[in-house]
């Protein structure tokens, strides 16, 4: 996919990058439990869902998204495992100085926003908005990629 | 009709109506009244029509390539400037002027007050030539004066960087901002303007990403569209893990771990060289087909229909 914007840079691998993680992290379940044990459905539902937020986040480019690393990081605590990334410099947030001043505002459309994307509580809006574009282009790539899925496993 | 009134009228100039040898006012009505009056700026005949320094303006203009209306917003400006005491020329007079101006036309403007002959009855519009010439041109590169204005505004008064462009940013150290004209130019604001702005350039990028938010104006309701628009596909994605999860759970994609032993460890969405390459001769576009089966072996060419298979024949090629 091409970038719309020569600064602000959303390049969004292709579909094979996103197909191949999502089949690795359905293999790894699969393996992980033997299909013995009843699995409710809502129960394995939960857990592709949690393989398919985690396999975006990777075919996104690990570490190089915010959204993609506070996936990262919320997954792996849910798993008990600590995964640290290179920390990069972050510059001294007007959000955070507003926060103080007016906490009761009426949740605004980029608060709702912050809450929707990952990693989203502390970002400068600008940047909130270049990882919402890149989130919106990743989470559809995911999509096609299950509805492929879905439709060629289902029984004709 | 009087055209001494209507000149004055036009041009409000006072001296104009002293017309002091009248004689001239009836060579000068046959001129006019022979010659149909044309707007189109550029003709002969119509700078014959109008005063002689509102026939130079136009020269200038023409000169100066600006657009046709900014002659009558200067013919509006000229107004208030005061004339001297000026003396129309006899017929043979202004015919010189008029089609030594027009040759004059085409050098630069600052040339005119040399050139202008330099006869005794001429001597006076000289003199007030040149000093309206000047005004003149003032006016007539005033769009030219005002960007530099505005230049020299923005570069004594702000300590950062202009560009002629748009606002640029994230690849450079600082911010590039214009200071439109009038507005301010301390610092906070400036800042503040260009994170405006900023946001504004992102909003626009997320405005072509949502089908359908072009349309809506103001910024609130695209924002809206936009987070109903994440939550939406957010929510496909719950429906499509709930129907993969109920889907036929003997199918077993031990496929891809070939591809992982065989690819390495595909951790960053960012490959090599080679095994990129590898997976775009994967033909895996559309997943019209996609089709897993059982393996026991993975040298096994042909696998058993439990399911479906994949394309197998293409894929131990592959690998």
């Amino acid at each position: 996919m091409a970038s719309s914007d020569k600064t602000i840079n959303t390049d969004v691998p292709e579909k094979d990058v996103f197909a191949i993680h999502f089949l690795q992290s359905l293999s790894n379940l699969t393996t992980q439990n033997p299909f013995n044990s009843p699995d409710t459905t809502n129960y394995r539902a939960r857990k592709i869902k949690k393989a398919a937020y985690v396999s975006m986040a990777k075919a996104a480019g690990g570490s190089s998204r915010l959204w993609s690393r506070a996936l990262l990081g919320r997954a792996a605590k849910e798993n008990n495992k600590i995964v640290r990334f290179a920390r990069r410099k972050r510059k001294v947030t007007w959000k955070i100085s507003s926060k103080r001043r007016s906490d009761q505002r009426a949740p605004e459309a980029t608060d709702r926003l912050r809450n929707l994307v990952p990693g989203g509580g502390t970002m400068e809006t600008s940047k909130l908005m270049e990882e919402t574009a890149h989130y919106i282009k990743c989470l559809s790539m995911q999509v096609k990629v299950m509805q492929c899925l879905v439709d060629g496993l289902s029984p004709k | 009709m009087d055209l001494t009134h209507g000149f004055g009228a036009r041009s409000g100039i006072g001296p104009v109506t002293g017309l002091e040898s009248l004689n001239f006012s009836d060579e000068f009505r046959q001129l006019v009244t022979t010659t149909p009056p044309e707007n189109s700026g550029g003709s002969f005949t119509a700078l014959l029509e109008m005063p002689v320094t509102q026939a130079m303006e136009l020269l200038h203009f023409t000169d100066s390539s600006s657009s046709q209306t900014n002659i009558t917003k200067l013919a509006g400006d000229i107004s208030p400037h005061p004339f001297g005491t000026l003396t129309f020329p006899s017929n043979s007079l202004l015919l010189d002027r008029a089609a030594r101006f027009s040759v004059i036309a085409t050098e630069q403007n600052g040339y005119i007050s040399g050139e202008t002959p330099s006869s005794s009855a001429n001597l006076d519009r000289v003199k007030a030539e040149p000093a309206e010439t000047d005004s003149v041109s003032e006016n007539q590169n005033s769009k030219q004066n005002q960007n530099k204005r505005k230049e020299r505004e923005k570069k004594a008064k702000s300590s950062m960087k202009k560009t002629k462009s748009s606002v640029e940013e994230d690849k450079l150290p600082y911010v590039h901002v214009r200071a439109r004209r009038g507005q301010a130019t301390d610092n906070h604001s400036l800042a503040e303007r260009a994170r405006r702005e900023k946001i504004n350039a992102r909003m626009k990028l997320l405005q072509e990403l949502v089908p359908g938010c072009d349309k809506i104006q103001g910024t609130a309701l695209v924002l809206d569209e936009i987070i109903n628009h994440v939550q939406s596909l957010q929510r496909q994605v719950e429906m499509l893990s709930m129907r993969l999860a109920a889907v036929n759970p003997r199918i077993d994609f031990n496929l891809d771990t070939i591809l992982a032993s065989e690819n390495g460890s595909l951790m960053d969405g960012s490959f090599n060289g080679e095994s990129y390459h590898q997976l775009q001769q994967w033909p895996f576009d559309g997943y019209h087909q996609p089709e897993w089966g059982r393996e026991e072996d993975q040298h096994q060419a042909d696998f058993p229909m439990g399911s479906t298979t994949l394309q197998p024949n293409q894929v131990k090629v592959e690998l």
